[in-house]
């Protein structure tokens, strides 16, 4: 008995962690289709020699980071909820939050500096970016000490 | 029952404890991860922090103190460093490295003039230069550094005492070697080291930043530095140090760039006073002395004291006709009214131009009226734009309109008499192998040629026309303006001012015509009618005014082909070629032919020569 309505009780608790889980599934998806549609535009303003791109070193760096980081926290989104599947990780619902937020927050703020930027220095969206990386180590590190520890599902 | 009561306690006892785990386990998780993500960003700061740069204080206790180099200036301003970068100002000083020197010291890399056979070697060890004198002495001097980048390519030898200014240089126009004596107003002469000059007491001062001689008086030894070679971001932005440690936290920058007007502790020209910002470029093309002049043992010994933003008269005063220094007067550096000959006195013909002197305090005519250092043609530091007649029209609104233009030129619209420049600012200035505009904007005044030999726009254009023709049409435009001007009663100003300037003027009246005849100036005149003119002035024995006459002789579009004397060859080979010219030149007509020959003979004796240096 005590074993049934623990299972009832645990799974209870979980449907909002596996509702996360899907969420950042999705936008996990999401976000390396968007930023990989981003990188072929890059290629092709190089490969169309555009100037507004290629002679501007700081939105060329700004942009490349933008792809870079917006496709790859998209893939830390995927593993973060393939993770979760595979290992019954119970991370907290602040390290969800935080790691899709700077997932999200962390290119688009790279893009905007990149669109809009003074000689040499990135414009203001680019403090966008340290919060949104903060977060992102956070959520890595609660992954982390979750898969580490005890915080299982079913423990 | 107490059984199930127990149970039922147990249970509930259980489950508290257990969420109470479950919630502790969660509030440690969170906690550890928020201290752990804490810890990360104060690992980052702290080495963020500890790697920054720092600026200021370098150069204590020097001139140059608190000065940055162009380099510290690059990683913020990338895109200045590189339209500064493709300026000659970056280049007008340089270490003589083969990435920098462009004399030819290879292939036509021999010289030879007053007798004296130069050879210019490149070895693995530099670059030299070797005089074979006519006594049979070989002097080799090593090349440490260069001067000029555009037109003329000078070399600096490194001695114990001081860099010297070797004799022959580099003619980056011509692709030819060539006496410095080609390029000043003196005569054949026979000092092949005439021109040799001492950098560090001189050019230092105006090629380079925060000139710190170091003159040591006792022993007359200089141990010169600067801020940096050449023309770089320290002259127009001063010592960038303070500026460059606030701007090293985005905090500060994001203030700046949220609030354009805050104060970025640099020097901004554009944000100057106008009087302010002329004087910045002023102190580097107005040639100057020192204010009071025992100053000279401070400059001499400490450095430059002047930074962009001062008050440059708080420190020099700008060298006018009168001036002069111990028994060396600069009087044959100005035109007789005043207006200077050579260049590097800009801001002398600006301060005397009724633009600047008529303006508002603080919104005066400066050189940023027209010229731009970030942009535009490095050949002159202008935009195209500003090559028009549209910085006048900033000012001069009146004159966008074509009646009103064509009234007051009395010109056509779209001729050469009506544009701006080619009146107000004639090519009258001389400066390294070249005539350019005078910067003492003036009302054009042909009487000023008749009364003081200073020339004038009209007969830039009308070359074939005699000054009194000159006086008689401005009369007829402009009744008003020109109502006092008389015609010459001598009879030489009836003559066609083209000729006459350059068999009668002094050297660099000379040299001037005959670049106008040329056809460098806003007119191009005939070649047979002005060639035959030119031939006669080749036997000129100032080199520079040959030069000149070489060159209008060869121009593109002449109608015969012969090979360009050369300015600078022995008597016996220019009387050779001079010969081959004048044969050349026998389809010009004949009364032209006897023309040159008669009035280049008349006014040969009369004339009175100056013969002037420039930039010393």
């Amino acid at each position: 008995m005590v074993t049934t309505d623990d299972t009832r009780s645990t799974t209870t608790a979980m449907e909002p962690a596996a509702r996360w889980c899907r969420e950042a599934l999705v936008q996990g998806w999401i976000s390396v289709a968007a930023w990989m549609t981003f990188g072929l535009l890059l290629e092709g303003l190089l490969g169309y020699k555009t100037p507004s791109y290629l002679l501007d070193d700081t939105r060329r760096e700004l942009f490349r980071l933008a792809h870079a980081h917006g496709t790859l926290l998209g893939l830390i989104l995927l593993a973060a909820a393939f993770s979760r599947q595979l290992f019954k990780l119970a991370p907290p619902r602040a390290a969800w939050i935080s790691l899709r937020t700077g997932a999200a927050v962390m290119p688009i703020g790279f893009l905007l500096a990149g669109i809009w930027h003074y000689e040499s220095d990135p414009g203001l969206g680019i403090w966008l970016v340290p919060p949104a990386a903060l977060l992102v180590i956070f959520g890595a590190v609660a992954f982390a000490f979750a898969a580490r520890g005890g915080n299982r599902e079913g423990n | 029952m107490n059984l199930v009561v127990d149970s039922d306690y147990q249970r509930s006892q259980f489950y508290q404890a257990y969420l109470l785990s479950v919630v502790r386990e969660k509030q440690i998780l969170l906690t550890t991860s928020l201290s752990l993500t804490g810890g990360a960003l104060l690992l980052v700061a702290s080495i963020v922090l500890l790697a920054r740069p720092e600026y200021q204080g370098t150069r204590a206790g020097f001139a140059d103190e608190n000065y940055l180099k162009s380099g510290d200036c690059r990683s913020c301003h990338a895109d200045h460093y590189a339209s500064w970068a493709r300026t000659f100002h970056s280049r007008m000083t340089q270490e003589a490295t083969p990435a920098n020197v462009q004399g030819d010291f290879t292939r036509n890399n021999s010289f030879e003039y007053l007798g004296v056979k130069a050879r210019m070697e490149k070895r693995a060890d530099g670059f030299f230069m070797i005089l074979n004198l006519p006594d049979g002495n070989i002097q080799t001097a090593k090349i440490d550094r260069i001067v000029g980048s555009r037109r003329i390519e000078q070399y600096l030898t490194k001695q114990p005492n001081q860099y010297t200014r070797l004799p022959l240089a580099y003619d980056l126009v011509n692709h030819r070697w060539m006496s410095l004596n080609g390029s000043f107003f003196y005569p054949d002469g026979d000092n092949y080291f005439q021109h040799v000059a001492q950098w560090d007491s001189n050019c230092v001062f105006c090629h380079n930043v925060k000139a710190q001689p170091h003159l040591d008086f006792g022993n007359k030894k200089f141990a010169t530095e600067v801020s940096e070679l050449g023309i770089a971001c320290g002259v127009c932005h001063g010592p960038g140090a303070a500026h460059a440690e606030s701007a090293l936290s985005p905090l500060t920058r994001t203030a700046w760039h949220l609030q354009p007007g805050e104060d970025k502790q640099i020097v901004d020209p554009l944000k100057l006073s106008s009087e302010r910002s002329l004087m910045i470029c002023g102190h580097y093309h107005g040639q100057r002395i020192p204010e009071p002049m025992d100053r000279i043992q401070s400059i001499l010994s400490q450095g430059d004291p002047f930074n962009a933003g001062d008050d440059l008269a708080q420190f020099y005063r700008p060298i006018d006709r009168d001036s002069h220094i111990g028994p060396v007067a600069f009087a044959s550096r100005f035109w007789p009214n005043g207006s200077p000959r050579l260049t590097a006195y800009e801001y002398q013909g600006i301060l005397r131009s009724k633009c600047f002197r008529n303006g508002e305090t603080g919104k005066r005519i400066n050189c940023l009226t027209c010229h731009i250092m970030h942009g535009g043609d490095p050949r002159g530091q202008i935009t195209d734009e500003n090559r028009t007649d549209q910085p006048c029209l900033a000012c001069h609104r009146q004159f966008g309109q074509t009646k009103a233009l064509v009234a007051h030129t009395g010109h056509a619209a779209a001729s050469a008499g009506s544009r701006c420049y080619n009146c107000h600012m004639p090519r009258v200035v001389y400066g390294i192998m070249a005539f350019h505009p005078t910067h003492d904007i003036t009302v054009p005044a042909p009487q000023l040629t008749a009364n003081s030999g200073v020339p004038n726009a009209c007969n830039q254009c009308h070359l074939d026309r005699s000054v009194n023709w000159a006086i008689t049409e401005a009369r007829r435009i402009w009744p008003e303006q020109f109502a006092q001007a008389q015609l010459s009663p001598d009879d030489q100003f009836n003559l066609p001012e083209g000729p006459r300037a350059l068999f009668a003027g002094d050297a660099l009246t000379r040299a001037l015509a005959a670049d106008l005849m040329s056809g460098n100036g806003p007119t191009k005149p005939d070649p047979g009618w002005a060639s035959p003119f030119l031939v006669e002035a080749f036997a000129d024995k100032y080199p520079i005014v040959r030069f000149f006459a070489a060159n209008g002789l060869t121009r593109p579009g002449v109608p015969w082909k012969g090979d360009k004397p050369d300015y600078l060859a022995a008597p016996e080979v220019r009387e050779t070629m001079l010969r081959r010219w004048r044969d050349l030149t026998t389809v010009c007509p004949a009364n032209v032919r006897e023309q040159a020959t008669s009035w280049s003979l008349k006014f040969q004796k009369p004339r009175r020569e100056t013969d002037l240096e420039v930039g010393e």
